[in-house]
């Protein structure tokens, strides 16, 4: 898992590095399937990058300028490349999210993403077109800081991925998850446990040295509980949002969460240490026969003495990132002027598979990435009728302290992500606390803690405050990948006429290339239309809903069989006392 | 109420006591008849303690059947029913559906059954009295004890018949609900056959015959249906797995794909909807209707309409010929062409003989 500096190209423009001190760096990536075999029990496609798998890891500076040129050599499938927590801002058209921002790139097409990046810490680029990335196409992405905080605390930086693994393919696991088959919706379960994207990794620790671990959960579904034996864990970064430190002996990190902690190695090398991620098995409907849900890895300090096994866990008791503190002290919005309310459930349209909703819509995406609505349709783009009926969308205003309540109808744990934005989490329930009750909530932390993943619990809910700061189109969703497939995806339309000024014409000929060929338009509303953009006619729909009791078909079925019944009695009758008729008369 | 009460079974029993108590009945009649006052009263109580010996004996051999056969399954079966419900379910509610069909045609023409042994008793004590010679020991000891073997081996065969066809039909029932139902049973048929034996009125008897048939065919029609239900269930379980399972009587726990109806409620299956479970044993209610569940309701009533839409023609045509037949010859002669023609034509022949 060294990370490949033939990948690096670093142009740095002379001219430019008299005025400001960043620099273009520049990765070409051909995205391909591979084999590979990362749990030794199954060798399988995955999709690569260069002809490698794991892919490389990404690693600008805070102010570089990223290109990164994408080839969609897999033949078979669309692709795209999202990098997740990145803002973004003034490129949109960058976040790499399949019919929101952009067309999939096609098979045989290239595409190129060209953007700056102005933040500092750990985040990850992966897919972002349906279920995809579990399949492989994951890494991290590292955005160094010559002004971190915590520079002076530690020698070393380690990144450490975390990911389920399935040995199925994405494609057949989706097809048999939203299944009339399938009724309760019960996600896949992952087959192994990865880190780093292998197994029994082993990390060389010089003793009395300090280390930046980097960690990423990349994994499709399981969120991970993580320790490290006899050593104490200093979060510093959550999300690449600088924490004050905090010790912690577990973590739990859902999919798509980051959290960077300081370990400070032992001043002696007389044996080796484990460190475990284990899958959280509450979020699997079945636990599998033989399911391994733990990967083990070791702190080496010495090659030569034994790799102990790992130790037996009593509980878990991972820490609670709520009562974390962001470094900058950024203060709670505490004046909401927009209030987002999202109420998720699970439950069955009349196709008989299981879907995610968010406020009784799943999500469905438009025939026309929304990005492209946005900027075809004028003035009228700030109007939410015209993004379609199942796309859950949202239009903010500049500047506003938007608030999202979400409230989690379903018995099941989700980590949700918002693109473009890390938002405060300003309340937290409990499990099974229900609804959102704005009376009852206890007062909020005075300097919440932000992120770009916050995990909701199990019938409980969540306050997430941010500020309209950034024009674009950008997701709300579950970022476990079964239910962003099942619907479980809301579109922030953040400032449009905005969106307008920054983009109207700028899209590259390569994004709308990759459009044509995927036979998407890309102008007019959720449908298509640019005429009548209040005219759906013809838009992408969710299955409808069941029917909730007899049907015309149900009453036509049910006389007959009362006639039926009647019709036999009455034959029944004529038989029955005909022999008395017989002789009598 | 499925649980407490096993409507098949209950007809079961009623069927099957009903023959026996007619058979008992007539065999008293005719002890009556032939051996009037003006006979020795001590042969007759000797000959009527025979009856109720041979009654009694047969009732003790089937209850120590059936306890043999009951334990058995209660210890060995269940399990192994378990895993495969379902199908075990549709498997016997299709018998019993069959069975229950071709009883109910004969509990019509029950009234016949007491003509039928009328004849055959009849014949039995004639031979008797024109005793011809060179006969085994064999013989001379059955015919001594007639009265004990006719109704000992009526109650053994009918009682061994009703055992296992509750064992068919009851294997998908809960134990609890058979001894109501066997009671009730029991009972039923017994008042009938003595309603019988008291020669009540034949006209309001037949429409309480034909009541109960058509009852009988209801629940018959109900367990077709539930028997193709049960089965589709089964395959739907196999498909979905854990899901069908947890969805309760919600989204999920049917296929959609073959659904013609569902309502949220109302299952049979669930532990509170008591009231559904009557209608489910009754008639065959699902509050998830599938197109097989709903065909076959219909077709089966469609071949109940056509089966006695056929026999009642058929025997109208009987009728009419034995009509003739009457005219032409003796009533002598009556028993034989009523054996030949079976208890259709017996009913119009045998008719006379005083109650």
């Amino acid at each position: 898992m060294a990370v490949s500096l033939s990948n690096f190209l670093l142009p740095i423009s002379l001219l430019l590095a008299a005025t400001v001190h960043a620099a273009t760096v520049t990765y070409d990536f051909d995205v391909s399937w591979v084999y590979a075999n990362p749990d030794g029990l199954q060798n399988r496609p995955v999709i690569g990058i260069n002809g490698q798998w794991p892919i490389p890891t990404i690693r600008v500076t805070k102010g570089d300028r990223l290109v990164v040129n994408v080839k969609n050599s897999l033949g078979n499938q669309t692709t795209s490349l999202h990098f997740h927590g990145l803002y973004m801002n003034g490129t949109n058209h960058m976040d790499g999210v399949d019919a929101v921002t952009q067309c999939g790139i096609a098979p045989g097409s290239t595409f190129t993403h060209n953007f700056t990046v102005d933040q500092p810490g750990t985040y990850w680029y992966h897919s972002h077109v349906r279920g995809q990335y579990p399949d492989g196409l994951r890494g991290p992405l590292i955005v160094e800081d010559p002004d971190d905080p915590h520079k002076d605390l530690y020698d070393e930086e380690i990144v450490l991925t975390f990911s389920d693994w399935y040995h199925g393919m994405m494609t057949d696991l989706l097809k048999g998850f939203i299944s009339v088959a399938n009724p309760s919706g019960a996600e896949p379960v992952p087959d192994s446990a990865l880190v780093n994207e292998t197994q029994n990794l082993t990390v060389k620790i010089e003793p009395g040295k300090t280390y930046l671990f980097r960690m990423i959960n990349m994994g499709a579904f399981a969120a991970h509980y993580v320790w490290f034996e006899d050593h104490t864990m200093q979060i510093v970064e959550v999300d690449g949002v600088y924490t004050e430190p905090a010790d912690a002996d577990m973590l739990y990190m859902t999919a798509a969460q980051r959290v960077s902690v300081l370990i400070t190695a032992k001043n002696d090398s007389n044996s080796n240490f484990a460190f475990v991620g284990s899958m959280d098995q509450d979020l699997f409907d079945v636990i599998p026969e033989g399911l391994n849900p733990n990967v083990t890895g070791w702190l080496v300090y010495d090659d030569a003495k034994e790799k102990p096994p790992p130790k037996e866990v009593d509980s878990f008791e991972p820490f609670d990132d709520f009562t974390l503190v962001p470094e900058d002290k950024e203060e709670l919005y505490d004046h909401v002027d927009h209030t987002v309310q999202l109420d998720l459930k699970m439950d069955n349209l009349n196709d008989g598979a299981n879907y995610a909703f968010f406020n009784d819509i799943t999500y469905v995406h438009p025939k026309v990435p929304t990005l492209y609505t946005v900027l075809s349709t004028g003035s009228n783009a700030t109007n939410p009728a015209i993004y379609g009926s199942n796309t859950n969308q949202f239009v903010l205003k500049a500047n506003e302290v938007v608030e999202i309540i979400l409230n989690n109808d379903d018995p099941g744990k989700h980590p949700f992500h918002l693109h473009g934005h890390a938002f405060q989490l300003v309340h937290r329930s409990e499990d099974e606390a229900g609804f959102y009750d704005s009376n009852a909530a206890p007062s909020f932390p005075a300097t919440p803690m932000r992120r770009d993943t916050v995990l909701v619990h199990p019938n409980g809910n969540i306050v997430l405050r941010f500020r309209s700061d950034n024009p674009g189109v950008w997701l709300f969703h579950c970022h476990i990948e079964w239910h962003v497939a099942s619907g479980l995806v809301a579109t922030i339309i953040e400032r449009p006429l905005d969106i307008q000024a920054q983009l109207a014409g700028k899209i590259p000929q390569d994004h709308l290339d990759n459009c044509k060929l995927d036979g998407v338009p890309t102008a007019g509303n959720a449908a298509g239309n640019t005429a009548d953009l209040l005219d759906l006619t013809g838009e992408n729909r969710s299955p409808g809903t069941l029917p909730a009791g007899f049907t015309a078909r149900g009453i036509v079925a049910l006389v007959f069989s009362c006639v039926a019944a009647f019709l036999g009695m009455a034959v029944i009758g004529w038989y029955g006392m005909a022999p008395i008729k017989a002789k009598t008369g | 109420m499925p649980n407490v009460f096993a409507v098949p079974v209950f007809f079961i029993c009623f069927r099957e006591c009903l023959e026996t108590s007619i058979i008992v009945s007539v065999l008293l009649a005719f002890l009556k008849q032939t051996l009037g006052p003006e006979h020795d009263a001590k042969v007759r109580k000797k000959l009527v303690r025979q009856i109720w010996y041979g009654v009694g004996l047969g009732v003790l051999i089937c209850l120590i059947i059936c306890a043999g056969v009951i334990g058995s399954f209660y210890t060995v079966g269940t399990n192994a029913f378990e895993a495969a419900e379902n199908i075990w379910e549709g498997v016997f509610a299709l018998l019993a559906s069959i069975i229950i069909t071709l009883m109910g045609a004969a509990l019509l023409r029950v009234s016949k059954l007491q003509d039928k042994w009328r004849v055959k008793i009849s014949r039995v004590l004639e031979t008797r009295e024109s005793a011809v010679p060179a006969k085994g020991k064999w013989k001379v000891w059955c015919e001594k004890y007639a009265m004990f073997i006719l109704p000992f081996i009526t109650v053994l065969r009918e009682g061994i018949e009703a055992v296992l066809f509750i064992a068919g039909v009851g294997l998908g029932l809960p134990a609890t609900s058979f001894p109501l139902a066997v009671i009730c049973g029991l009972g039923a048929g017994i008042l009938v056959g003595y309603l019988i034996y008291k020669g009540g009125n034949r006209t309001s008897l037949q429409i309480f015959l034909v009541i109960s048939t058509c009852f009988l065919y209801l629940v018959a029609a109900g367990l077709f249906s539930k028997g193709v239900w049960n089965l589709e269930q089964n395959a739907w379980v196999n498909l979905a797995g854990e899901g069908a399972a947890e969805a309760g009587a919600g989204p999920g726990s049917y296929d959609i794909r073959k659904s013609v109806w569902h309502v949220n409620c109302c299952s049979p299956l669930e532990n509170g909807d008591g009231g559904w479970g009557i209608f489910n044993s009754l008639f065959g209610w699902q509050n998830s209707a599938t197109y097989g569940s709903v065909i076959s309701y219909n077709l089966y009533w469609l071949a109940v309409i056509v089966g006695f839409l056929f026999l009642g023609f058929k025997e109208r045509k009987g009728n009419s010929a034995v009509e003739k037949a009457d005219s032409e010859t003796g009533s002598g002669e009556n028993v034989l062409a009523g054996k030949k023609a079976e208890g259709a034509v017996a009913s119009s022949a045998v008719r006379e003989v005083p109650e």
